[in-house]
């Protein structure tokens, strides 16, 4: 994530559009890769002197980049960098012991310890540090004295990005940083749009939704619990790291409110913009992924289906109270009836527990939901029965139609 | 109460629950409402007000008598005995007798010097629940710490909360900045909140701390209320009203320190003077033949940009510049006369002051005294200042008395090492809180580097600095 100072957007109607380096632009990727460079390069070597060649990487590059904005784009490229490091202490011993000793030593002196040797014989300044130097067995204790502090944290790890890796982060990161002084943001989940992984992020990032459904699928409202009193600022930061989750799926187009500069401004972007996500999402579902697609192969196949239709589409049943929502795998229909069928694959117990109350809860509220458990689940069938509150429908590697008809 | 017939489910009690900066209220029956400010969230279909609604929503439950459960408030009763001694002066006894009269909410106006941390530390023994102190910076989060530590280390373990600190108790001392991420988690966690240096309330960020905490009780402390942009209008609603106030006039002679002010400037060297006027050349005609000004930072970065883009003496300009800078900021003399006046003073309490924080390391390492900047520890920085209240260091060099309200701990000499003339305001403050020994006054020197090498001027200063060490 970028500095507020680091952020740039330009107003084109009304509307912000935030900077953008394209991806084959050759002298940003020259610039990128001139950083990326750098920071390899400097593994092992202090923070303080990495700031100084950024400053001068700076100065070289920058104009040479945009004469206008070179600077901030090669600061902020850095800045995006130093998220992929890690820094180490630059000594075993303890510098808060070695500077206390000194500084006790120097204190009960009866006067200031003499920089220069002097006829008076008084201690002077290299008399002290050798004494301390012999006590704790370093020959230079006063370069050991700040040790401690940041600027001489040594670089230890460098996860090297390639430029046009580095670029599309940056592209993303500034989309993200117009974000930060967001109000509110309106997302349109389109077909096919991944709602479960979206409303993953929003109970994740503790912001709240408000679920509208539109011709064309679902409109999400996302603010946090203060914004019911007055459009708020504070859940900027939070709607800023919703992006990259939403950016993991598709299609979706977005709209937000921004107070930038003092004035309100919209920020528009849809998932053609061309941004990629640097997240990796939540660690999943392959396998009931496979299920899944499995069973609608399945269904396209069964030669009886009882008149129920499998729709394509997928219902979002918002939870507001639980501030999530159940979005069921399928939905079946048959003359005005809906029915939804769950799939509960192979997560851990938490995660498990989770979407069984959220099926319970979409029950309570009269929706009728079938649910389908992996034998491998681990709980028996009884007990997940039970904390579903109805029936459940085993299967072992594939979902069988007939099961699933049975059971409606 | 009401009592609504016929609705089943509900049990006649309201039930108030702490949510993320929110005051939630549930139990309900259909149709009815809780107390104002209780808006209905028909985002997740509840009743909701901010936090800070939870002193009227009690008051207000309380006074008709309505039965209801407080699943909110998680904060404790604290009882805290002071080890050191709070004897209130007769102001502050006042201001904290006005306080109390407003009902534990409201600001209190005292001016730099005059004891506002011992006014808090006795509303917050009167007050005896969890509280939260908010200061503007981490040095003061820092010297609040170490006061609070030493005044109640017994009774409760002190917390922070900001500057990579996070461990709330029951007494927890925050930045504005942290406050603002953090609140809506532990907002239900104090009853108590003292906002210090309250003028920064106000700013748009700020004011919704208040709104995500629950705590009943108030104070806010500052010696100027007034913003320009008239957002002490928003104090009463945030804290409460203005309840005592006193100027340094009201209080001058009789409570606060008299002080003697010494300006020494220092030159450069002849061999500084020369390099300097020579770099100095070669960048002012750069300047010129570019025609660039040289007023704000974003000049700096326009001449850096047609510097390095310049194929004709681009170079030498940038090199040219940058040895300016630095033979002002590193003058030879700044240093010696440091140590001279650190060798007078050694049987004083001496305390350097400079604006740069890796001039307090340089200085500290040069001169083997504690450095202290918003970088020590809290823990670190405490006892440095213990062990120099004490005596066992004579001098310390700190970077951070810029930030307002930084105590300056009991030194009867300070010396600022100005890199151009200071602020006379700050001057003046740094001055009236310094401790004179028996008998005499507080010394205040400041150093100031002077660039330009006019003879006379020079001359004079020169004087004045043989007067003043002689």
């Amino acid at each position: 994530m970028l500095r507020s100072e680091h952020v740039m957007a330009r107003m084109a109607r009304g509307r912000l559009v935030p900077h953008r380096i394209p991806p084959d632009d050759a002298r940003a990727l020259e610039a990128a890769a001139e950083l990326c460079e750098l920071y390899a390069t400097h593994v092992g070597e202090p923070r303080a002197s990495l700031e100084e060649k950024i400053t001068l990487t700076e100065e070289a590059l920058g104009p040479r980049l945009d004469a206008r904005r070179g600077f901030k784009i090669v600061r902020a490229l850095a800045k995006l960098l130093e998220e992929r490091c890690e820094w180490s202490a630059p000594t075993a011993s303890d510098p808060y012991t070695v500077r206390t000793r000194i500084f006790e030593l120097a204190a009960a002196l009866p006067e200031l310890p003499a920089v220069e040797s002097n006829l008076l014989e008084t201690v002077t300044r290299e008399d002290l540090i050798s004494q301390v130097a012999r006590e704790i067995g370093s020959d230079d204790p006063i370069s050991l004295m700040y040790a401690d502090r940041q600027g001489a944290q040594v670089l230890s790890v460098f996860e090297k990005p390639t430029p046009e890796g580095l670029i599309s982060r940056y592209n993303v990161a500034q989309v993200q940083g117009v974000l930060y002084a967001a109000r509110e943001l309106v997302v349109d989940l389109g077909e096919g749009c991944d709602a479960r992984l979206v409303l993953h992020y929003v109970k994740k990032l503790g912001l709240i939704y408000a679920l509208e459904e539109t011709n064309r699928g679902y409109r999400l409202r996302l603010d946090g619990p203060l914004s019911v009193f007055g459009g708020t600022r504070k859940y900027g930061l939070r709607l800023a790291k919703l992006l990259p989750g939403l950016l993991l799926t598709a299609p979706w187009s977005l709209s937000a409110t921004v107070e930038w500069k003092g004035r309100d401004a919209i920020l528009n972007l849809d998932s053609d913009a061309g941004l990629e996500s640097h997240y990796r999402g939540p660690k999943d579902d392959g396998e009931t992924n496979e299920v899944r697609e499995a069973f609608i192969k399945a269904w396209a196949r069964a030669k009886e289906t009882n008149g129920w239709e499998l729709e394509e589409r997928r219902d979002i049943l918002p939870l507001p109270e639980l501030k999530t929502a159940l979005v069921p795998d399928f939905v079946l229909t048959k003359s005005g009836e809906r029915v939804y069928l769950e799939l509960l694959g192979f997560w851990n117990e938490r995660r498990l527990i989770e979407r069984v109350e959220l099926v319970r809860e979409a029950a309570r509220r009269g929706h009728h939901v079938l649910v389908a458990a992996s034998e491998n689940l681990g709980a028996s069938r009884e007990t997940l029965a039970e904390a579903a509150h109805g029936e459940v429908i085993p299967f072992k590697n594939r979902l069988e139609v007939k099961a699933v008809l049975a059971a409606l | 109460m009401r009592n609504s017939a016929g609705s089943g489910i509900f049990n006649g009690v309201i039930s108030l629950r702490y949510e993320a900066g929110t005051l939630l209220a549930s139990g309900l029956p259909d149709g009815e409402r809780p107390p104002e400010p209780f808006i209905r969230d028909p985002r997740t279909r509840e009743w909701r007000a901010p936090a800070s609604a939870y002193r009227e929503v009690s008051l207000a439950l309380r006074e008709t008598e309505t039965p209801y459960t407080d699943d909110a408030a998680a904060f404790e009763k604290l009882v805290l005995e002071s080890r050191v001694a709070l004897e209130p002066r007769p102001y502050q006894r006042e201001a904290l007798a006005a306080w109390r009269r407003s009902g534990l909410r409201g600001v209190v106006v005292l001016p730099t010097g005059a004891g506002k941390t011992a006014v808090a530390m006795s509303a917050i023994e009167r007050v005896g629940r969890s509280t939260l102190v908010v200061v503007p910076t981490l040095a003061l989060m820092k010297q609040w710490y170490s006061i609070l530590s030493d005044a109640f280390g017994s009774s409760v373990t002190v917390g922070l909360l900001g500057g990579g600190y996070h461990e709330i108790t029951p007494l927890t001392v925050t930045t504005y900045d942290s406050a603002y991420i953090h609140m809506e988690r532990y907002g239900d966690r104090f009853g108590f909140a003292v906002y210090d240096e309250v003028h920064h309330l106000p700013a748009a960020k700020n004011a919704i701390i208040p709104k995500m905490m629950l705590a009943p009780y108030s104070l806010g402390l500052t010696a100027t209320p007034e913003r320009p942009d008239g957002g002490h209008g928003l104090l009463p609603e945030l804290v409460g009203p203005v309840v005592y106030r006193r100027s340094p006039e009201d209080l001058a002679g009789t409570y606060l320190a008299p002080y003697e002010l010494i300006r020494l400037p220092i030159e450069l060297t002849a061999h500084e003077r020369y390099e300097y006027a020579q770099a100095d050349a070669v960048y002012r005609d750069f300047l010129n033949k570019h025609r660039l000004s040289m007023r704000s930072s974003e000049d700096w970065q326009r001449f850096i940009l047609v510097a390095s883009t310049s194929h004709s003496g681009g170079r030498e300009a940038l090199l040219a510049a940058r040895r300016r800078r630095e033979i002002q900021a590193g003058a030879m003399r700044k240093g010696a006369t440091l140590e001279t006046l650190l060798r007078r003073h050694w049987g004083d309490r001496c305390i350097v002051f400079t604006k740069s924080v890796e001039e307090v390391y340089a200085m500290s390492r040069r001169f083997l005294i504690p450095g202290v900047t918003y970088e020590t520890p809290a823990r670190e920085r405490k006892e440095i200042l213990d062990r120099f209240r004490e005596g066992r260091y004579r001098a310390i060099i700190a970077s951070d008395v810029l930030n307002e309200g930084v105590d300056v701990p009991d030194a009867n000499v300070a010396i600022i090492l100005a890199g151009s003339a200071s602020h006379r305001e700050y001057v003046q403050r740094l001055g009236r809180i310094l401790r004179p020994k028996e008998g005499k006054n507080a010394l205040l020197y400041e150093l100031v580097t002077t660039a330009t090498g006019e003879e006379g001027t020079s001359r004079r200063r020169r004087e004045a600095f043989r007067g003043a060490t002689a």
